[in-house]
């Protein structure tokens, strides 16, 4: 049996006050996309950092590829890419040196790689690092972490400060990494992110983690926020819509019906089939709200 | 208020560090004075004799002094002198990081953002500067009359508070006038030009006093206003006038930058020209030294490296030049024996060359450590370090490649400068030892490397208070050299100064146990520094 790209064993970064990771256990198989879901200050960015080895656990374990993560960090770091949650500063440095400069403190950087990466993200890398933009800056770490072909890539919120159609490079990237043998580990707090990419999702809270889904499973929890705007005179079928399979909390205000739905929209536009829709609206959750949700159909499925 | 509170937040470490260094510069002058003057009517005499004589050889850099046989002229012209320019710095960088440098961090637009304006914001900048100036000037008027006290006199209080208050005056005429520069400039290119104007400001007040037809432009520059008040020696009083000029020039900069920032663009100056396009490149760069260990970093701070190297070296140079002009009529002055006795021994020209430029090299020197040392700090807060440790180098090379830097960076700093002191020393017909100058040279890479590995091993233990720490050591150790032989310390403390581990070099050769010790630190700060960075946590 193939070696975990990542193990971790009771994992723990305990900062007091209830802050920290705890007990963390975590298996992820060569060559998957997992996906670490959670919001901010959930302890996502702690785990990133205790598998690089830049901070020490306080308990428990933590291998990539059989290698431990605090005594053979040297070893680890020659198998991962890298994403840090925010990029540092490089002040008058081009681009072109920055990549340069890891590449020579790496060493097995293909500088022809590099080139089709710094296209595809339309990087210019002739400009200073001060002048880049957030999202160019966040393009930049993507190109320094997959530059090596590394086996295994450790990215924190990778897309933050990137437009749409760079996100789609980048999760176009992320397949082409995963088919070439690469094992990935993204952390996220927004839903559809991990959902698009990633094979299992790890759902972490408070430092716990909560459960660990495969895609099925997170589809079966998510839900919308809809809001349905009809024509002004228009009849409101509210008795369909409110029987509609998956629509729930359904709130009508005027000609404006708000409602939540679970699973397919096709239930719902189905009950709206007939009626004039000026304009309907689809809000994701938050992640709260999906814990809830999580936490409440938990507790239905407990025998009473 | 709150953008008050905020910006004086903002400047409380610049309140700390230059209340103490006011309070610390002014009492340790105004004690030393009697340390130094002696306690009869002759003995004052022949000091402030001394003192004008030597005072009249640096006329090009500060003004005569009044009256230095008082403890009031003495330290209105040893204490207040170096204030000036001390404030004036501060108020250089203050200023520029209010005007340019919170705007690369976001800080201004944060604050524009929450509803202020920006002439508020300009307002509360120079408000909480002013308070700042005044909080830091009153605890040097404090150190005057604890001092002054300590030698059993005493001095109007009135006359301490009105040095404070010319002070407070001249510094913030220098951070409006950098308020205002920064408006016209590149966000990095601020501090700089403003740094070239107010020096050429001072330049030109400072050497009116030896050109004749640089009398009539002085009136444009602040340090004039400033020297006509001199409220500490007997007899004289604050210029009610030239204060005021100082005032008025404050505040009209003030208002001329806040309606510059009115009209200019956040992140862009006042007037700026389109940059030409060009195309974009997806090139690596191939420069082979990105890819040397030590190289890289090197390469990466060449100019920087180079500013430091051409900069030494002048300084070398002209102190060479300084040192004949001065020793020459000291020479003939018996009465100044007693007074350099406690530094000068041996030859007298390589003695002065020691006092004067060694010392001062020291001091850069050890500055420079602290400039390396906060770029590791910075690098550890701003998440460099974690960047570069997610590639396979491990902690203890990180450490190891840093201070290999700093020791082929000093190398190189000392070495340019000793060649330029040998060359002009040669042709001012001083006799050095040539052997001497290389031992004294290659004795500051240790010497640098002392503070530097301290710094490293604050650095990985403490990095957001490393500068700060490295800085009060460097003063403190350098404040001991200076004040150990006037105020008699004991000789355990004079050997804690890593100056005075130094030695003479140029005059009795390498001290063979300060060198022993110097080694010691540096090897055992290099290794405790690679022991901590090993065990503690990046980032969190």
């Amino acid at each position: 049996m193939a070696v975990a790209a990542i193990h971790t064993a009771g994992l723990s970064k305990d900062y007091g006050l209830g802050r920290g990771l705890f007990e963390l256990d975590l298996q992820v198989a060569q060559q998957e996309v997992f996906g670490f879901l959670g919001p901010n200050g959930a302890g996502k960015s702690t785990t990133i950092r205790l598998l690089m080895g830049l901070i020490k656990p306080t308990g428990g374990s933590a291998h990539i590829f059989g290698l431990d993560c605090i005594r053979d960090y040297v070893a680890v770091k020659k198998k991962v890419g890298y994403v840090p949650g925010e990029m540092p500063q490089f002040g008058g440095l081009r681009g072109s040196e920055v990549v340069a400069y890891f590449g020579g403190m790496r060493g097995g950087a293909d500088v022809r790689f590099v080139r089709m990466l710094a296209e595809r993200f339309n990087l210019d890398l002739s400009r200073r690092y001060r002048e880049y933009s957030s999202g160019n800056k966040q393009k930049l770490g993507i190109v320094l972490a997959f530059m090596h072909r590394p086996q295994l890539l450790i990215l924190d919120e990778p897309t933050s400060g990137l437009d749409p159609l760079i996100q789609q490079e980048f999760y176009a990237l992320l397949n082409e990494a995963r088919e070439d043998g690469a094992t990935v580990f993204l952390s996220s707090h927004i839903l559809s992110e991990v959902e698009r990419a990633c094979d299992r999702v790890g759902i972490v809270r408070a430092g716990r983690l909560v459960r660990i889904a495969d895609l099925e499973e997170l589809h079966s929890i998510r839900f919308h926020h809809v809001e349905i705007e009809f024509a002004a005179g228009a009849r409101i079928p509210t008795d369909a819509i409110k029987a509609a399979a998956g629509v729930e909390e359904v709130v009508v205000d005027d000609h404006r019906v708000a409602c939540t739905v679970k699973g397919s929209f096709e239930p719902l536009l189905h009950a709206i089939r007939d009626a004039k829709v000026a304009n309907l609206v689809s809000h994701e959750p938050s992640l709260e709200e999906i814990f809830l949700e999580y936490y409440r159909e938990s507790r239905r499925a407990l025998p009473s | 208020m709150v953008a008050y509170l905020f910006a004086l937040r903002q400047g409380r470490w610049g309140i700390a560090g230059f209340g103490a260094i006011a309070f610390l510069i002014t009492l340790l002058n105004a004690a030393g004075f009697y340390q130094v003057a002696g306690h009869t009517t002759a003995e004052r005499e022949a000091f402030a004799r001394s003192i004008d004589v030597l005072a009249a050889q640096f006329s090009v850099i500060v003004p005569p002094p009044m009256r230095p046989d008082t403890a009031g002229g003495y330290v209105q012209f040893r204490a207040y002198g170096a204030l000036a320019i001390a404030f004036a710095i501060w108020a250089l960088a203050s200023a520029s990081a209010a005007a340019r440098g919170d705007e690369e961090r976001g800080i201004v637009q944060a604050v524009l953002a929450a509803g202020i304006s920006r002439l508020a914001f300009v307002a509360s900048r120079a408000g909480a500067f002013a308070i700042a100036a005044t909080v830091a000037a009153l605890a040097g008027s404090a150190g005057v009359l604890v001092g002054v006290a300590s030698g059993g006199e005493s001095i109007s209080p009135a006359a301490a508070l009105e040095a404070g208050l010319v002070l407070v005056a001249l510094a913030l005429c220098c951070y409006s006038l950098t308020l205002l520069i920064a408006q016209f400039t590149g966000a990095r290119s601020a501090t700089p030009v403003a740094a070239a104007v107010l020096l050429a400001l001072f330049l030109v007040n400072s050497l009116s006093r030896t050109f004749d037809w640089l009398v009539a432009w002085r009136r444009l520059s602040p340090f004039h206003y400033f020297e006509q008040s001199s409220p500490l020696v007997p007899g004289e009083a604050i210029d009610v006038g030239a204060t005021l000029v100082l005032l008025a020039i404050a505040v009209a900069a003030s208002a001329l930058a806040a309606i510059a920032f009115r009209y200019r663009d956040i992140g862009s100056p006042l007037f700026s020209l389109p940059t030409p396009s060009r195309p974009a490149s997806y090139e690596v760069s191939r420069a082979l030294a990105w890819r040397i260990p030590v190289v890289r970093e090197l390469y990466e701070q060449r100019v920087g490296l180079l500013v430091w190297t051409v900069g030494l070296a002048t300084l070398g140079a002209i102190f060479v030049v300084l040192t004949k002009a001065i020793v020459e009529p000291l020479l003939t002055i018996p009465g100044l024996a007693r007074y350099f006795s406690a530094f000068v021994h041996g030859d007298v020209y390589p003695s002065f060359l020691g006092l004067i430029w060694l010392s001062f090299t020291q001091l850069l020197m050890a500055g420079f450590a602290v400039t390396r040392v906060a770029r590791w700090s910075a690098q550890d807060s701003d998440g460099r370090l974690e960047l570069i440790l997610s590639s396979p180098v491990s902690r203890a090379g990180v450490v190891i490649e840093r201070v290999v830097v700093l020791a082929v960076e000093a190398l190189i700093i000392v070495s340019v400068s000793g060649v330029s002191v040998w060359t002009e020393s040669h042709s001012q017909s001083i006799d050095l030892d040539r052997g001497r100058l290389v031992a004294a040279m290659l004795l500051l890479v240790p010497f640098t490397l002392v503070f530097g590995v301290i710094g490293a091993l604050l650095a990985s233990r403490v990095p957001r208070a490393t500068v700060g720490l490295l800085g009060i050591l460097v003063f403190a150790s350098y404040l001991i050299t200076q004040l150990g032989p006037i105020f008699k310390l004991p000789t355990w403390v004079q050997d804690m100064s890593a100056f005075k581990l130094f030695g003479q070099p140029l005059t009795t050769g390498v001290d063979q146990t300060g060198l022993v010790i110097m080694v010691v630190i540096v090897v055992a700060g290099l290794v405790a520094s690679a022991m901590v960075m090993e065990r503690r946590d990046i980032g969190a």
